[in-house]
């Protein structure tokens, strides 16, 4: 009997081609993406845009820029001033920067790292590559540090020093080559995550609707709706508003709970984040109608969708911040919505800006959302049931 | 009067693959006639309903409604309800509220939306449950109200696709009334069924389909005594198969089904072939499960509608 069952079981998995893919693809190809992602954070290789500012221009500085373009794979651009810098961070041009401030050899910490409070661990990732750099390329300017760190010492007696530093002077470190500095404007990863998390479920809330179109059909009631004076269109236009309201509300929804819970500034750019989620609503309910008018069964659409939005998701920085991927990953991202949802929000929440990015990110989203419908629209009108 | 040709089906021909949906099919239906379509499972007679819809595309041949092609005509799919063999309703809206969202979908105006609605239940005796959620109600009430929907805009040709399959006595006499009333009113019903007593009570005209083809059509009296002459169904159900009854039974004209263990056919003088059959069987030691005669039924119809059309047995 077991033996029965089981191989029952396995043939209903091996006749399921939709099933396989999620059980045996699926799986691999998102801890791709989290390997991708997680596997560069912890061995220290970020794809991290850095911006500089070199207020010293000396050859140490030349040298140290040079070296640190090498780390970070040309990835390091210069910038004419601070200022210039923190705006590029902010917007987002750049995940951190550096500011060469004093002269390297003997400024006790010559090095400011400029660190965005939503990737902190860009910062983290240039101050280690800031410090590799120094040890590995510049070791003779290490040197010139330590000469002059200790030479006020080496002209003491033993006995002036002792009561110069007191007896732990010996052991005392030196102090850094580069520190950090956070910039402000509060947690802009609430707003990163709270975009996210919205996109991430519009995808699976507005396929949850559309399967309707596939009830219908089974239904019968497709048959009779056809008949209706519009034909399909209006069957599909209305529920394709349905589902962007639906959408629109359910954004908002998790938007207050991040404005009431964890501040995010919901009320800052009102306008400007209600037409993202709108935007972001309609392209879920396109893409949503678009599966469910190309599948037949419930059966289908339900791997299918399932698959398409866990992979969108992963690509598109719903599951792991953006910055952390490679940049190749990074880069595909911009053909999902949901890097483009994720940058609209944080760009009319954090920054209060509607700049070139929100307003890319609206064509595009709305592209998504007219495509999808007219994909709907054409497989439905051809279908004869 | 001459009655306007609703429906016109001219060589109406569709395929999936090598295999033939519909099959050069000519059909006529005018206003105020109940055309029922019979056939075998797959014998073509939904994807004829569909095609007269416009819902299916034709490889060949044409399909007018009211001289327009319903398939790229929206104003004349205005004119046409449909009323599919699933319960084509939203199952969490009320009765009115499905009404008069399909009312409002064939485009009646708002205006005249509320009487409609009234209309259609006060017509299917399904006014009492008007607030009730369709999926609470039971099947025949859903089936009311299925049909329901497919008049509500008053359309001019109406497709039933087994309007009465699974309901009680009084709710199939209920919608014989109706589909009685509408064909008073002028409209075209094409009608598709199983059931002998729909087909034999409402049907005008009775078309037999067999492979996408329409094989005869005709008054269903007519096409009966056509068939039969005097004949009755004789049934005979066995036991168990046996090489000794075949030639007892097929000399007989009867027509072996359900591996063996089922024949029947229409014979004259049925009684005394009864008897007959039952002394030879006794004589043969096969046990006899059931000896029946009847009046001919549909499928003892189609099987005459089969037989002829490919002429391999008289009637």
């Amino acid at each position: 009997m077991i033996l029965v069952m089981l191989r029952v079981m396995a043939l209903g998995l091996w006749r399921d081609r939709a099933g396989l893919v999620l059980v045996f693809v699926l799986p691999p190809l998102v801890f791709i993406v989290f390997a991708s992602v997680f596997g560069a954070g912890t061995s220290g290789k970020l794809d991290v845009r850095a911006g500089v500012v070199d207020q010293i221009d000396s050859a140490d500085s030349r040298q140290l820029i040079q070296s640190l373009q090498r780390r970070l794979s040309g990835r390091l651009t210069g910038w004419p001033d601070v200022v210039a810098l923190e705006d590029a961070i902010e917007s987002g041009q750049a995940d951190t920067g550096l500011v060469l401030q004093g002269d390297l050899a003997d400024t006790p910490t010559p090095v400011t790292v400029l660190v965005h409070p939503g990737r902190k661990a860009a910062g983290e990732v240039l101050t280690a590559q800031i410090d590799t750099a120094v040890e590995e390329d510049l070791p003779e300017l290490m040197l010139r540090r330590e000469v002059a760190r200790l030479d006020p010492i080496l002209a003491l007696t033993p006995d002036q020093v002792r009561r110069a530093t007191g007896a732990q002077f010996g052991h005392a470190s030196p102090p850094p080559f580069a520190a950090q500095r956070i910039l402000p404007g509060g947690n802009p990863l609430l707003i990163y995550y709270a975009g996210a998390v919205s996109i991430l479920f519009l995808m699976f809330t507005a396929m949850q609707g559309a399967m309707s179109l596939i009830d219908e059909r089974r239904a019968g009631l497709r048959l009779r709706l056809g008949l209706s004076s519009g034909g399909v269109a209006p069957v599909l236009g209305g529920r394709m508003l349905w589902l962007t309201a639906l959408g629109v509300i359910q954004a908002f929804v998790l938007f207050l709970v991040a404005a009431v819970g964890y501040r995010v500034p919901l009320l800052a750019n009102l306008a400007a984040w209600a037409a993202t989620a709108v935007c972001a609503a309609a392209a879920s309910a396109g893409i949503a109608l678009a599966i469910a008018a190309a599948c037949h069964t419930r059966e289908q659409a339900q791997p299918v969708s399932t698959f398409a939005f866990l992979i969108l998701a992963a690509v598109g920085g719903s599951m792991a911040p953006r910055f952390l991927m490679p940049e190749a990953l990074q880069t595909l991202g911009w053909l999902t919505p949901h890097t483009w949802v994720i940058e609209a929000y944080q760009a009319v929440l954090w920054r209060g800006l509607v700049n070139t990015t929100v307003i890319q990110a609206w064509t595009v989203l709305s592209s998504f959302a007219a495509a999808g419908f007219l994909a709907a629209l054409w497989i439905e009108g051809r279908r004869r049931l | 009067m001459s009655r306007q040709v609703v429906l016109h089906l001219a060589k109406a021909t569709r395929s999936y693959g090598n295999q033939a949906a519909l099959d050069h099919v000519d059909l006529e239906l005018a206003e105020g006639e109940v055309y029922a379509l019979i056939g075998r499972n797959g014998a073509g007679k939904s994807t004829l309903a569909k095609a007269a819809i416009g819902a299916l595309a034709l490889d060949a041949g044409s399909v007018r409604v009211l001289g327009a092609d319903p398939g790229r005509d929206r104003n004349v799919r205005r004119e046409i309800g449909v009323a599919p063999q699933e319960i084509a309703l939203y199952p969490h809206l009320t009765v009115a509220e499905n009404l008069d969202a399909f009312a409002a979908l064939a485009g009646v105006p708002r205006t005249e939306r509320v009487s409609a609605v009234a209309r259609a239940m006060e017509e299917t005796v399904c006014a009492e449950r008007a607030g009730e959620r369709v999926d609470h109600l039971s099947s025949g009430w859903r089936r009311r109200v299925n049909l329901a929907a497919a008049i509500v805009h008053r359309p001019r040709l109406l497709v039933l696709d087994e309007p009465t399959e699974g309901l009680d006595p009084e709710t199939r006499l209920i919608l014989h009334r109706l589909i009685d009333g509408l064909r008073g009113d002028r409209i075209a019903i094409l009608l598709i069924s199983h059931n002998a007593e729909d087909v034999a009570v409402l049907a005008d005209r009775v078309g037999v389909m067999e492979n996408g083809r329409l094989m005869v059509e005709g008054r269903p009296a007519e096409l009966m005594a056509q068939a039969f002459g005097g004949r009755t169904e004789l049934v005979v159900r066995l036991s168990a198969a046996s090489p000794s009854v075949e030639s007892i039974l097929a000399s007989r004209g009867l027509a072996p089904s359900d591996r063996g263990l089922s024949w029947s056919g229409t014979v004259l003088d049925a009684v005394t072939q009864a008897s007959e059959i039952e002394m030879a069987l006794r004589w043969v030691d096969v046990e006899l499960r059931e000896l029946a005669v009847h009046p001919p039924g549909l499928d003892a119809l189609i099987g005459w509608a089969t037989r002829s059309a490919t002429g391999s047995v008289g009637a």
